[in-house]
C-alpha cells in the first residue's frame, strides 16, 4: 500500500523543549489515522509540520511533496481543520464560501451550500455569532466542498457538546470518506474515534510510540485478566503494562503469541484507550 | 498569468477590504460626513443673499479656466483625506500579518492554496493601489453632493452656474492628481511600507513598538558605534519635505516616479518586502 504521509527523523525544538524529537511515520493512502497523545506531546507540531506550518528537521513527504517547498501547492490536495477558533470572526457565512471559492481551485459552490442547507447556520451572519458547533459545521462544509487527497483534523470537536461531536464523525464518515481519501485525526478524546480508525499512531514527549493499523494490533496487542493463581507466570511473560481491575490483575502483552497467553485467564485485544495507558506507563519505566 | 490567478488575486484583494472596511471605507466616510455637516452648519449661519452672491462670483471666477490649471487649488481640500489615508495606512501595515496570528485565524488562511508572497503582495497592492481609490470615491461623492447643493442654491437663486460646473471638472481632475499622489508617495515610502511589514509578520506582541524601537536602536547603535546619522539623515530626507507628498501637475510624474531616489527606495522596500514573505513562512 502506497502511503501519503512519509516523514523520517522529523525533529523541531522550541527554545530548549524539544517539540519532536526524531518522529518516523507512515500513513498509508486511504486510512482514517488516529494521532494520539498527551497534551504536549507533539501531535499539532506534528500535524503543522505535515501542512507546511511548521518548519522541521528531517525527511518529509506529503502526497508526494515536501511541505516545505510550495506550501501552497500542497494545500491543493490537503485541507486543515484545527479546533474551532480558526475560522475569521469578522467574515460573513457567504463571505467566507466565497473566499474559499475564489482561492481554492478545487472548490465546488453547491456542495458546500447543499451541506450547508442541512444545518440552521445563515448565511448572512457573522462567525462570530455562530455557537462553537456551528463554526465546526462551517468548517467542515467547506472542506468537504473541496476534492482532496487528505484531510487533517487536529483536535476537532473540542469544546463541543456530545450531539454536534457525534454529528461532525458521522458525516465526515458519510460525506467525506470515500476510502480514497485519507483523514489523519488528532485527539486525546481516544474513546470518540476509536470505531472509525483503521490506523494509529501514539506520540509521547515528541517521539512516535506506535504505528500500527488497527488490524494489526489484535495479532501484537493482548491483555489477559489474569486469575490470581497464575500471576507469576504472566509476570514472567514480560507484560508492558500490569493494573488492578476489579480485584483481579490485568495485563497487557506486546508480541506474546496468544498460546502462551491463553491459560493466564480471559483474554482479549485492549481497547486503544487501554494500550495508550499501557504504552505510556511503559514509557515512564523504561 | 492564467484567469483563475487573477480570480484569486482579486479574492484576496476582496479580503483585505472587507477585513479593514473600517480604514479602508468607514474612515473617510466618517470624514466627508463631518465636513459635509459642518459646511451645512456654517451654511446656516450665512445670510442666503449673501451666499448667492458669493456663488456668483466664485462662478464668474472660474467660468472659462482649465480644470488642469485650477485642480491644484482645490488639491488642499483633499489633505485632510490625505492624511487620514497615511494614519490608516500605518495602522493597517503594522496590523495585517499580526491580527490574524494573534486571532489565530492564519491556520485558516494557510490552510488554503494561496502562498505567503500571494498573501504579502496583496497586502500591498491593497494598501498602495486599493485603498486610495475608495478614499478618491468617497471625495468624490462628497464633491458631487456639495456639487448638486451649489447647484440647488444657484437655481433658487438665479445664479449662472457655468463656472461652478468647471469647477466641479476640476475638482475632478484634482481627485485623478490626489490618487495619483497617493501611489507615487506609497512606493516612494515602500521602505517604511516593508518595514511596517516585516515586523506586522515578525512580533507576537505590540509590532508597532518593534517596529518603532528597532528603527530607534539602529539609528543608536549606527551613532554608537560609526558616529554617523547616516539612517536617521536618509529617513527624514524621504519623509519630511510635504512637496513629496503631493504632485500638483501630471507632467511632474515622470520625474517623480523615474528617478534614482525612488528606485534605490523601492529596491530597500522590496528585500524588507521580501523579509516579511520570509518571515511569514518561518513565524508559527
Amino acid at each position: 500500500m502506497s502511503h501519503i504521509v512519509e516523514a523520517k527523523s522529523l525533529r523541531k525544538n522550541y527554545g530548549n523543549f524539544t517539540a519532536l524529537d526524531g518522529v518516523d511515520l507512515t500513513i498509508p493512502r486511504g486510512a482514517i489515522s488516529g494521532l494520539i497523545g498527551p497534551n504536549g506531546a507533539g501531535k499539532t507540531t506534528t500535524l503543522k509540520a505535515l501542512i507546511g506550518l511548521c518548519d522541521v528537521e528531517g525527511e518529509l513527504s506529503v502526497a508526494g511533496r515536501d511541505p516545505r517547498i510550495a506550501r501552497h501547492k500542497l494545500m491543493e490536495d490537503v485541507c486543515f481543520i484545527a479546533d474551532v477558533g480558526i475560522l475569521p470572526k469578522w467574515l460573513k457565512v457567504s463571505q467566507v464560501i466565497d473566499y474559499v471559492e475564489a482561492v481554492h481551485p478545487k472548490f465546488d459552490r453547491k456542495k458546500a451550500e447543499k451541506f450547508l442547507s442541512t444545518t440552521d447556520i445563515p448565511a448572512n451572519k457573522r462567525i462570530k455569532e455562530l455557537s462553537k458547533g456551528m463554526v465546526t459545521q462551517l468548517h467542515l462544509a467547506l472542506v468537504m466542498a473541496i476534492e482532496v487527497q487528505l484531510l487533517v483534523l487536529d483536535e476537532p470537536t473540542i469544546g463541543l457538546d456530545i450531539i454536534y461531536r457525534k454529528e461532525f464523525y458521522d458525516r465526515l464518515l458519510n460525506d467525506f470518506y470515500d476510502g480514497n481519501r485519507t483523514i489523519i485525526i488528532s485527539t486525546h478524546q481516544v474513546e470518540e474515534i476509536e470505531t472509525l480508525l483503521s490506523h494509529l499512531v501514539f506520540i509521547n514527549k515528541g517521539k512516535i510510540v506506535l504505528d500500527s493499523l488497527m488490524s494489526d494490533l489484535p495479532d501484537i496487542y493482548a491483555e489477559v485478566l489474569v486469575d490470581a493463581d497464575r500471576v507469576v507466570q504472566a509476570d514472567a511473560l514480560q507484560p508492558i503494562y500490569v493494573r488492578e481491575l476489579l480485584g483481579k490483575k490485568s495485563y497487557t502483552f506486546e508480541s506474546v503469541p496468544r498460546e502462551q497467553l491463553e491459560f493466564l485467564g480471559e483474554l482479549h485485544t485492549p481497547s486503544v484507550a487501554d494500550l495508550f495507558v499501557a504504552k505510556l506507563k511503559e514509557e515512564k519505566h523504561e | 498569468m492564467n484567469k483563475f490567478a487573477v480570480l484569486q488575486f482579486y479574492g484576496l484583494l476582496r479580503r483585505e477590504v472587507l477585513e479593514h472596511r473600517n480604514l479602508f471605507v468607514g474612515a473617510p466616510s466618517v470624514l466627508a460626513l463631518l465636513i459635509l455637516v459642518a459646511t451645512a452648519w456654517v451654511a446656516t449661519q450665512i445670510d442666503q443673499s449673501q451666499l448667492a452672491e458669493g456663488l456668483e462670483f466664485v462662478s464668474m471666477l472660474f467660468d472659462g479656466l482649465s480644470p488642469f490649471d485650477m485642480a491644484p487649488w482645490i488639491i488642499p481640500l483633499a489633505i485632510p483625506f490625505y492624511l487620514t489615508l497615511y494614519v490608516c495606512s500605518v495602522i493597517y501595515l503594522i496590523n495585517t500579518l499580526y491580527q490574524d496570528r494573534k486571532e489565530m485565524s492564519v491556520l485558516f488562511w494557510q490552510s488554503m492554496p494561496v502562498s505567503n508572497l500571494q498573501t504579502v503582495l496583496s497586502k500591498i497592492v491593497a494598501i498602495v493601489f486599493v485603498a486610495p481609490v475608495f478614499y478618491v470615491l468617497i471625495m468624490f461623492a462628497m464633491y458631487l453632493i456639495g456639487m448638486i447643493w451649489l447647484t440647488i442654491l444657484g437655481i433658487s437663486n438665479e445664479v449662472d452656474l457655468v463656472g461652478i460646473g468647471w469647477l466641479f471638472l476640476a475638482a475632478i481632475v484634482s481627485l485623478v492628481l490626489i490618487y495619483i499622489s497617493a501611489v507615487v508617495t506609497s512606493l516612494w515610502l515602500l521602505p517604511s511600507i516593508g518595514w511596517l511589514l516585516l515586523f506586522s509578520a515578525f512580533a507576537k506582541k505590540t509590532p508597532l513598538l518593534w517596529a518603532g524601537g528597532v528603527f530607534i536602536l539602529a539609528g543608536f547603535f549606527e551613532d554608537f558605534i560609526f558616529g554617523t546619522q547616516y539612517l536617521a539623515n536618509w529617513v527624514a530626507s524621504r519623509t519630511s519635505d510635504p512637496n513629496q507628498y503631493l504632485i500638483l501637475e501630471f507632467q511632474k510624474v515622470f520625474e517623480r516616479v523615474f528617478n534614482y531616489d525612488m528606485f534605490f527606495g523601492i529596491m530597500v522596500g522590496s528585500i524588507l518586502i521580501v523579509g516579511a514573505v520570509f518571515m511569514r513562512r518561518f513565524t508559527d
